[in-house]
């Protein structure tokens, strides 16, 4: 079978394979020649090559603060947006308080009812009401209440901006590169001027929370709106349905699908970033997060992570509608009710729910209801440490392998990148990037580093130099990641019990907030790079795995019967049939992963890890004095992820073409 | 099928119309409830509140002060250090009762002495001190590693050697917006150590949890008062007393720094327009101040037997009276 694939491109004719081998000489003599001009030049990136950059932020960031209270863009923007944020939010929080928790939960399971149908509703609000059980109510309320405002302003500008990308690529092209910098830019180097131009507590919040979480909601309403047949846009306009008309009957509902996907995910960005938005000053559950982790109280910090978990499930599962609506079996069990009734249920519970439980003043969540999760992962976290750390058989334990990767992959591979020269390092990525695509993204790659290298100095280091040691880190996570992860998800993808064993530990792993095992991750494997890369590990396992499955799933089933009834073993079917077609998923697996890694080897730096992601903390830690070079550092991550991200892209395309699929 | 799905979405609209009916109806009775309860009037004071013990400490014996006696509700706000500064900055918290100050010249210099909207209330009372710390069963094995001259020997500094600093000793920094000398100080020494960033607090105090557990050497910068003090035992390294040259080199930062950390005396402050807002508040917190005792008592209340600020700031409150009553003269 895959004799048939390959021999596709002998259709090719002679003279173009000879036109094709030339070119291919004549690129590798450039590289070749170029390569020699990099081993005669300077081994470190020259003084002159500092574009000022680090001066530039930080002299914008001290006019701020000067001018704060007088220039008319903070008296005349920044101060009513914020005021208007704060008034969003504490309205919304108290309209929770004032329905009661039974109130809240109804709703919930009211709106997953309508869009999701039973199983949604059910799924909800358990889940919200598990946050009562196991974290505090009120603080949960306050969370819940900034996600609200922060996801609606976010649908509120990332649709109509979805809107404006679909109907023209040049737009498209500039707002995806927007987006993808200033989601891959670390939270850090947003905290300080977000709190100089909005304030403390809720606005800056928000302001940072809409940043992460409006990508996908731009890049998922253009999807789904490019993704409406030409045909169906046609005959709107035969009808002679004006533009305006035609989007929001035609096209939106048909887009609609793909723009709720768009909100799942704007909702999972949202409630990533609470945790470090509680710095702020938001006195919510992300703060009660911090402050437990802050005394070491590692459980007490699980349960209030796994609260906010379970609210973003809550709204997962409301928000996902229909998606399970046609599977449940409960559905179907159930007498369909008319619409109208649907609607008199749907207003009738909730406000009934919110009178009864305001006539009993139930306005605490009761605390008999309250299960004290802290104890029970305190002493499994105990556990762990105790025994995984030392006198393991054969490994040795975590201590063992925490020093094997950083003496054995680490070092080395960073001290390889420091001793290679810096232009050698450029032309040999941009060679990378000409053999995977060609000359456009090998200069992309070639731009991104060389910007990397005009970023200046961190006291007397070269911020190349502190880039290098974050990509290694960075290569040696992805390496260790895919490691685990391929291997599992083709297991995965070919076992259903495997799949749903799984399952738990994927969810949990992505959805946690990282912060939560960070601390047991630096008791195991000691502070440093190791435990850097091992936060980094767990947190880009789950996309891979999950990624690597659903690739292999999709797989048609009938050339893998194919080939089963040629005689092909199990194995064979999986390496010749399976794998290959499922390599596009794979491959996009570990794009994800990469910028997986990417995320949190800056939160890395809290335990450990220097390079770039300190240097973007302390934009945040020390604003006064480092701004701009954590403004630098942040920068420097940026280009790094969209080198990587363009590079591992390539391996998919290229694939692609390869295989004439 | 669309125009059921149409109605479905009125009917949420319904639910939200009338929830927010059925709750409005009281509102503000609701939330009168929440709040700090008692006899309270007139805009609310705003005290930071950092991410320390000693910091919520003061900020809720104030809280019980100002409502019981002068009648202004306070609020709390738990925020980052370098973001409180932004707040008081611009007002929206009226003071912040705890700043250690060798991690804030810069702030110091901006807001208080430059922008003039911060004022400086003056001192608190406790004397922080930052310095070299390790485990005691590291001196009890080896007592000349009590002052730095024990680290001048290769063989000892790398007693805390790690994967991290190679055949060195690892000299351990915490949170990297701490204010830091120790890079010049090794380096001036001349001592065979490598200098690394635990990144945060947290991780630092793992690392000392983990240090006791294996009785694996540690050395970091570490301080008091701290709450871990009392829960472990370390021991201060002593580093060269403060010379003149020291001085003169801190205030150059010529990076020839080479001796022990000066004493900080922590601060308060507050937004300068908060002496117009509520002079009365603006007077006792002025006024205000603890000894290192007092702060540790009340800070063991809340770490030591798991009362909540509040609760432990109260209890203290109304045992010791006359500590306060001077605040209010």
């Amino acid at each position: 079978m895959a004799v048939s694939v390959e021999t596709l491109p002998t259709l090719e004719s002679d003279e173009s394979v000879r036109a094709r081998r030339q070119q291919r000489t004549i690129g590798l003599a450039i590289f070749a020649a170029l390569s020699v001009g990099a081993l005669v030049a300077a081994h470190d990136v020259p003084d002159w090559m500092d574009s000022g950059i680090q001066k530039w932020a930080q002299d914008r960031y001290k006019w701020s603060v000067v001018n704060r209270q007088s220039s008319k863009i903070f008296t005349w923007v920044f101060n009513p947006i914020a005021d208007v944020l704060t008034w969003a939010v504490e309205n919304t929080e108290s309209l929770l308080l004032a329905l009661r928790w039974p109130g809240v939960v109804a709703l919930v399971g009211v709106i997953g009812w309508r869009t999701g149908g039973m199983r949604a509703a059910i799924a909800g609000a358990v889940a919200l009401f598990g946050v009562g059980v196991i974290a505090d109510w009120d603080l949960a309320m306050r969370t819940l209440a900034i996600m609200i405002v922060a996801v609606v302003i976010a649908l509120l500008i990332g649709i109509p901006l979805g809107i404006l990308t679909s109907r023209s690529d040049r737009v498209e092209r500039v707002v995806r590169v927007l987006l993808d910098t200033a989601q891959v830019m670390p939270i850090f180097v947003y905290f300080s001027p977000a709190t100089l131009f909005f304030g403390i507590q809720f606005p800056p919040a928000v302001v940072v929370t809409v940043i992460y979480a409006l990508p996908p909601a731009v890049r998922l309403t253009n999807l789904g709106l490019r993704q409406v047949p030409v045909v169906v846009n046609e005959v709107g306009e035969s009808f002679g349905a004006t533009t305006l008309q035609q989007l929001f009957k035609v096209q939106l509902p048909m887009a609609r699908r793909t723009i709720l996907l768009g909100l799942n995910q704007v909702i999972m960005m949202a409630f990533a970033v609470v945790v470090l938005a509680s710095l702020l000053g938001t006195g919510d559950l992300g703060r009660e997060v911090l402050a437990a982790l802050q005394k070491l109280e590692v459980g007490k910090a699980f349960a209030a992570g796994l609260g906010i978990v379970l609210m973003a499930v809550a709204l997962d599962r409301i928000s996902t509608g229909e998606k399970s609506k046609r599977h449940s079996r409960l559905a179907t069990k159930l007498p369909t009710v008319s619409s109208r009734t649907a609607a008199m249920i749907a207003v009738a519970v909730p406000v009934l729910t919110v009178v009864v439980a305001r006539l009993f003043d139930a306005s605490v969540f009761p605390t008999s209801l309250h299960y004290d999760l802290a104890t029970v992962i305190d002493d499994a976290v105990q556990w762990v440490q105790d025994n995984l750390r030392k006198g393991v058989p054969v490994i040795g334990g975590t201590q063992a392998i925490s020093d094997f990767i950083t003496m054995h992959l680490l070092d080395p591979l960073r001290d390889f990148l420091l001793w290679l020269p810096w232009l050698l390092v450029i032309v040999l990525a941009a060679l990378a990037g000409w053999l995977s695509k060609g000359w456009r993204l090998s200069v992309t790659i070639a731009l991104c580093l060389g910007l990397i290298a005009t970023m200046g100095y961190d006291n007397k280091t070269l911020l190349w130099d502190r880039a290098m040691d974050t990509l290694s880190q960075v290569l040696v996570a992805i390496f260790i990641s895919i490691a685990i992860a391929l291997p599992l998800g083709m297991w995965a993808g070919r076992s259903d019990r495997v799949e749903r064993a799984l399952r738990p530990f994927l969810d949990g792993a992505q959805v946690l907030p990282q912060f939560v095992y960070l601390l047991p991750v630096v008791f195991l494997f000691s502070i440093g790079r190791a435990a850097g890369v091992v936060a980094c590990v767990i947190y880009a396992v789950p996309p891979c795995i999950r990624l690597t499955s659903l690739g292999m799933r999709e797989v048609p089933f009938a050339p893998r019967e194919a080939a089963i009834s040629f005689g092909a073993t199990g194995r064979q079917e999986m390496r010749n049939v399976q794998l290959p077609l499922a390599r596009k998923a794979i491959l996009l697996g570990i794009n994800q992963t990469m910028m997986m890694v990417l995320a949190t080897v800056i939160i890395a730096a809290l335990i450990g890890a220097g390079g770039l992601g300190l240097l973007a903390y302390r934009a945040t830690a020390k604003a006064q004095i480092d701004f701009g070079l954590g403004t630098a550092g942040g920068l420097s991550i940026v280009l790094l992820a969209i080198m990587l991200d363009r590079l591992t892209q390539a391996w998919g395309t290229r694939s692609d073409n390869d295989r004439g699929a | 099928m669309t125009s059921i799905r149409r109605k479905g979405r009125l009917a949420i609209a319904g639910v939200l119309i009338a929830s927010a009916l059925a709750a409005c109806g009281d509102d503000s009775k609701s939330s009168n409830g929440g709040g700090g309860g008692g006899t309270t009037s007139g805009p609310a004071i705003t005290l930071a509140v950092n991410p320390w013990t000693g910091s919520a400490v003061n900020a809720y014996v104030a809280k019980a002060v100002i409502e019981a006696n002068l009648g202004a509700p306070v609020e709390i706000i738990d925020i980052d250090e370098n973001a409180s500064w932004v707040g008081l900055d611009d007002g929206t918290i009226d003071a912040n009762l705890e700043i250690w100050p060798s991690g804030h010249a810069a702030d110091y210099e901006t807001y208080i002495t430059g922008k003039k909207t911060v004022v400086d209330l003056g001192k608190l009372g406790p004397q922080a001190k930052i310095g070299w710390y390790v485990p005691k069963f590291v001196i009890d094995a080896h007592p000349e590693l009590a002052t730095w001259e024990g680290f001048k020997d290769p063989e000892l500094a790398k007693l805390f050697a790690t994967a991290e600093s190679g055949d060195l000793g690892q000299f351990t920094m915490g949170d990297p917006s701490y204010v830091t000398y120790d890079e010049q100080i090794i380096q001036n020494l001349g001592l065979p150590l490598k200098y690394v960033v635990a990144g945060s607090e947290a991780a630092l105090l793992t690392a000392i949890d983990q240090s006791i557990a294996d009785q694996k050497p540690l050395l970091m910068q570490f301080w008091k008062p701290h709450w871990k003090q009392a829960k472990v035992d370390l021991v201060e390294v002593a580093l060269p007393p403060i010379t003149p040259e020291c001085e003169a080199s801190l205030a150059a930062a010529d990076g020839k720094y080479a001796c022990d950390y000066p004493v900080d005396e922590l601060y308060k402050a507050a937004n300068a327009g908060l002496a117009a807002k509520n002079p009365a508040v603006f007077k006792v917190l002025s006024a205000l101040q603890l000894t290192t005792d007092q702060q540790s008592e009340i800070g063991s209340y809340i770490d030591g037997d798991g009362m909540t600020p509040d609760a432990a700031a109260k209890k203290w409150v109304d045992a010791n009276p006359d500590v306060w009553k001077a605040w209010l003269a």
